[in-house]
C-alpha cells in the first residue's frame, strides 16, 4: 500500500516541465511484463503488469451454434470484469458501463485486425467454436484498454485448441496452438490540460480531461475510441496516429517475446 | 448415484498421496498493490487470489452497525477456471453460499466491535479451480486479513476431509471431489481449535467423521505454518537484508 | 529478545497488559502481526489501524462544504468534521488540509479543530502503523528526510502525508523505505546514508516504536484521551 495521490496542481506544474510523477517522459509506457501460460486449465491465459496494474487474461474455446447471421463462423466474445478486489473505485454487482467500453474497444482491435478467422471456427453444420477472452482487472492503476489488449493478445496466441471428436469435445492431450494471424495492440492517450500522455496511471487518470485508444497492427489502424468529456484536435489526432505506429512496435516485439512466434 | 471412478490405485490416490497427505500449498502476501492486504494461493491445481479492503465506511448506511464492523464476502469463480467449459459469468447460487459461509467464519476472528459503523471487505477470486476452492479461499484470505492490520484473534484455515470408498481421505482434488462419497470442508481457529465452517454432503459415519476431524487437525498444524511463513516473509526479507 | 508475532499466537503463559493483544484463558495472544519483546514485555504491532486520538495532526482532503461543517476524508472508517464557525479562511471542497483531532464522537465522526489549507504539493498515503516510524522518534526521522530533501513533509497520524517542494520522489523514496524497514534496527542510519545526511538523534536515545509517537500535548491527554475500545 504506497498509494500516491497528486494533486491537482503539482501534476500539471510537473507535466509542463515534460516530467510525469514518476519520471517518465510524456510519451512512454511504464515497464510492462507479460506472463503467458499461467491458468493452465484455461485454453490460453496471459497476465500483464503495467507499472502497478495487474490484468489477468483467461481464453476458453467452446462448442456452440453459429449467430444467424454468420452461419459459416465461430464466434468471438469479449468481457471485461473490473474485480473489486482491483480498486476500492470498483463494486460488485453488473458490468459497469465502464467495464463493457473496455472490453468492446478490445475486442474490436482483436477483431478488425483479422487477429482471430473466424471462418477457421466453423466444425460443421450448425457447430462452430466460440472463442471467450475473459479480461480481469486484479489490480487497477490506470490504462485497461493497453493493458487488456496486450493480456489477450497474448493469450489468444498462446491458447491451445480443443478438438471435436466423435461428437466429444477434447480439450487435453495433444493439441495444436490456435491459429492467429496478424497482431493488434493499442496505444491509448490522456490529455490533462493542454499536455497530452502516453499511458495514464491511475492519479494521472483522475485529471485527464480526454482520451484517445488507437488499436493497430503494422500496417492499418484498426480500432479508434475517444472517451470522457474534453476533445483533440484534428493536428492531435494525427500526431497520436504516428506515436501509435512507433510505439506498437515494441509492444508487438514484447507480445511476441512472451507468446512466442513471430 | 455418482458414477464410480477408481479413485486408488495400491493403496495410494491418483496423484500418489497417502490418505491424511494435503496437495502441495504455497502463498504470497500482498500481491494486490491497492487492497488493505492481499494473498495469492497456489494449493495444488487451484490458484486463488484473495484481497481485503476496509475498514471502510459502511455503505449503503442502512446496512451498518453502530455496535461493530460488517463483513462483506464475494467468493467467486472466473469462468476460465475450469478445464471444462467457459463459466457463466456472475454470482450463482454455490457462489453466494460459499460468500455466507466464509463470511461466518471470519465473524469469528475479527475484532469487528473496534470498527462501529464501518465494513470490512473480503473478495476472493478463484483463477483456477481443482477441488477444495472455498477451503484454500479461507485460509488464503486469512493471510490477508492479518496482512492487512485489521485485528483477529485467531489466523483460522481451512481444509476439506471426506471419503473415497470405504477410505477417509484429506484435501480432495477435483477429481475426487467429483466422484468421492462424501466431502466436508472444514474450517478451524486453530489456538482452540474451534471449528468456524463446517459443511458436509455425501455418507460418513460418526467414526470416519471423527477420523476426518483428526486428519484435519493433523494437517492444520502444516497449513498453520504455511500461513506463518507467508506473512511475515516481507519482514524476514527486510530483516535479513540489514539484520 | 524480540520475535515477529501473527495474530492468534501466544504471547505468554500469564495475563499482560498490552495493546493488540487479548486475554484468553490467563493467556495473552497476539492480535496482530508484530514485534513481541519477551523480556521487556513490549509488542510493537507491524501492522495495524487507525484509531483518532485527541490531540492527533491529521491530514484529510474537503470531501463536502456545507453550509456549517465541513466532511473530510481522512482514508479512514471515521470522516473528519470541522464546524466552519471554527475555521479561518476559505476552506473548499478538494482542499488538502492539516488538522488536529479534537474529538471522536458517538457515530464514529472525528471533529476536527485549527484547519490549515495546504495548496498544491503530493499526498502520500501510507499505513497508518507505519507514521510512528516516520515520524521517529522526537521526530528524528521526518527531521532528516527534510534535511536530506529540502521537501517540506506534513505527517498525518492517519497515514496521509503531504510534501511540497524539494526532491519529492526521494523523500517519497526514503518513507517508502522506512515503510517496509520499519521493524529491522539501524533504520536512522541507513535513510541518513541513503539521503547523504548525518544520522539526527536526541540524546543518542535507541529508536522505538508507538509508544514514543504522541508528540506535545496529545502525550499529556493520552491517558484520559480515547481509548482504543478493546471489547
Amino acid at each position: 500500500m504506497h498509494i500516491v495521490t497528486i494533486t491537482d496542481e503539482y501534476i500539471k506544474e510537473r507535466i509542463r516541465g515534460g516530467m510525469r510523477n514518476d519520471k517518465r517522459g510524456l510519451m512512454s509506457y511504464r515497464d510492462i511484463t507479460i506472463g503467458v501460460g499461467t491458468m493452465p486449465n484455461a485454453e490460453g491465459s496471459a497476465e500483464v503488469n503495467m507499472g502497478n496494474t495487474k490484468v489477468l487474461a483467461g481464453i476458453k474455446i467452446d462448442l456452440s451454434e453459429p449467430m444467424r447471421d454468420t452461419p459459416g463462423e465461430g464466434n468471438l466474445v469479449t468481457s471485461a470484469e473490473l474485480l473489486p478486489m482491483a480498486s476500492d473505485k470498483f463494486d460488485a454487482g453488473p458490468p459497469s458501463p465502464e467495464s463493457i467500453e473496455v472490453a468492446r474497444v478490445i475486442d474490436r482491435g482483436i477483431r478488425a485486425s483479422g487477429m482471430i478467422d473466424t471462418g477457421s471456427l466453423f466444425i460443421e453444420e450448425g457447430k462452430v467454436w466460440t472463442v471467450y477472452i475473459d479480461i480481469y482487472v486484479l489490480n487497477y492503476d490506470g490504462n485497461l484498454f493497453d493493458a487488456g489488449t496486450l493480456a489477450s493478445v497474448s493469450a489468444l496466441r498462446s491458447a491451445r485448441m480443443p478438438k471435436y471428436e466423435n461428437g466429444a469435445v477434447v480439450r487435453e492431450g495433444n493439441l495444436q496452438r490456435m491459429k492467429t494471424a496478424n497482431m493488434c495492440t493499442s496505444c491509448t492517450f490522456g490529455k490533462i490540460g493542454s499536455e497530452i500522455l502516453l499511458d495514464t496511471d491511475g492519479s494521472e487518470e483522475s485529471f485527464t480531461n480526454a482520451r484517445l485508444t488507437i488499436a493497430n497492427d503494422s500496417e492499418y489502424v484498426r480500432a479508434m475510441q475517444k472517451g470522457i468529456g474534453g476533445s483533440f484536435t484534428l493536428a492531435e489526432i494525427d500526431k497520436l496516429m504516428e506515436a501509435t505506429f512507433e510505439k506498437s512496435k515494441d509492444l508487438r516485439s514484447l507480445v511476441t517475446k512472451a507468446s512466442g512466434g513471430d | 448415484m455418482k458414477e464410480k471412478k477408481e479413485l486408488m490405485k495400491e493403496g495410494k490416490r491418483l496423484d500418489g498421496r497417502g490418505m491424511g497427505d494435503l496437495r502441495h500449498i504455497a502463498i504470497t502476501a500482498n500481491p494486490i498493490k491497492n487492497a488493505a492486504g492481499s494473498a495469492y494461493i497456489e494449493w495444488g491445481g487451484n490458484k486463488i487470489l484473495a484481497a481485503v479492503y476496509g475498514p471502510r465506511e459502511a455503505l449503503p448506511k442502512h446496512i451498518s452497525d453502530p455496535q461493530r464492523a460488517i463483513i462483506k464476502c464475494r467468493y467467486m469463480m472466473a469462468p476460465f477456471s475450469s478445464l471444462e467449459e467457459h463459466g457463466r459469468v456472475g454470482m450463482n447460487r454455490r457462489a453466494v453460499e460459499i460468500s455466507k459461509v466464509t463470511k461466518e467464519t471470519f465473524e469469528s476472528v475479527v475484532m469487528l466491535e473496534m470498527f462501529p459503523g464501518s465494513e470490512i471487505s473480503i473478495m476472493i477470486e478463484v483463477l483456477q479451480g481443482d477441488g477444495g476452492t472455498r477451503a484454500a479461499g479461507i485460509t488464503c484470505a486469512a493471510v490477508a486479513m492479518a496482512l492487512s492490520g485489521i485485528p483477529m484473534t485467531d489466523l483460522p484455515y481451512a481444509v476439506s476431509a471426506g471419503k473415497i470408498g470405504s477410505d477417509v481421505v484429506l484435501d480432495l482434488n477435483k477429481i475426487e471431489d467429483n466422484y468421492s462419497d462424501a466431502d466436508m470442508p472444514i474450517a478451524v481457529n486453530p489456538r482452540n481449535r474451534e471449528v468456524t465452517l463446517l459443511q458436509m454432503d455425501g455418507e460418513m459415519t460418526r467414526e470416519e467423521i471423527r477420523k476426518a476431524m483428526d486428519m484435519v487437525i493433523e494437517a492444520g498444524k502444516t497449513i498453520s505454518r504455511i500461513q506463518r511463513e507467508a506473512i511475515l516473509a516481507p519482514y524476514q526479507k527486510a530483516s535479513e537484508a540489514y539484520g | 529478545m524480540k520475535r515477529l508475532v501473527i495474530p492468534g499466537e501466544i504471547l505468554a503463559a500469564k495475563p499482560l497488559r498490552l495493546d493488540d493483544t487479548i486475554v484468553e484463558n490467563g493467556k495473552t495472544c497476539s492480535t496482530a502481526i508484530g514485534l513481541f519483546d519477551e523480556e521487556r514485555g513490549t509488542m510493537i504491532p507491524l501492522e495495524g489501524q487507525w484509531y483518532p486520538r485527541f490531540g492527533e495532526m491529521v491530514v484529510g482532503i474537503v470531501e463536502e462544504a456545507k453550509l456549517n461543517v465541513y466532511i473530510v476524508n481522512l482514508n479512514a472508517p471515521y470522516k473528519g468534521l470541522i464546524i466552519s464557525k471554527y475555521a479561518e479562511g476559505d476552506i473548499r471542497s478538494g482542499d488538502v488540509i492539516e488538522a488536529s483531532v479534537k474529538e471522536l464522537d458517538k457515530t464514529g465522526t472525528a471533529v476536527l479543530t485549527r484547519p490549515r489549507v495546504l495548496h498544491g504539493g503530493k499526498i502520500l498515503r501510507i499505513k497508518p502503523s507505519k507514521v510512528p516510524r516516520v515520524m521517529g522518534k522526537g521526530n528524528t526521522m521526518v527531521r532528516q528526510i527534510q534535511a536530506g530533501t529540502k521537501t517540506s513533509i506534513t505527517l498525518g497520524m492517519n497515514g496521509l502525508i503531504w510534501l511540497k517542494g524539494g526532491d519529492i520522489d526521494l523523500a517519497i523514496a526514503a518513507i517508502n523505505r522506512v515503510q517496509n524497514e520499519a521493524h529491522v534496527p539501524g533504520l536512522t542510519e541507513r535513510i541518513a546514508k541513503m539521503l547523504g545526511v548525518k544520522p539526527e538523534s536526541i540524546n543518542g536515545a535507541p529508536e522505538e516504536g508507538r509508544h514514543h509517537v504522541h508528540q506535545g500535548e496529545a502525550q499529556h491527554v493520552e491517558e484520559e484521551g480515547i481509548q482504543e475500545p478493546m471489547e
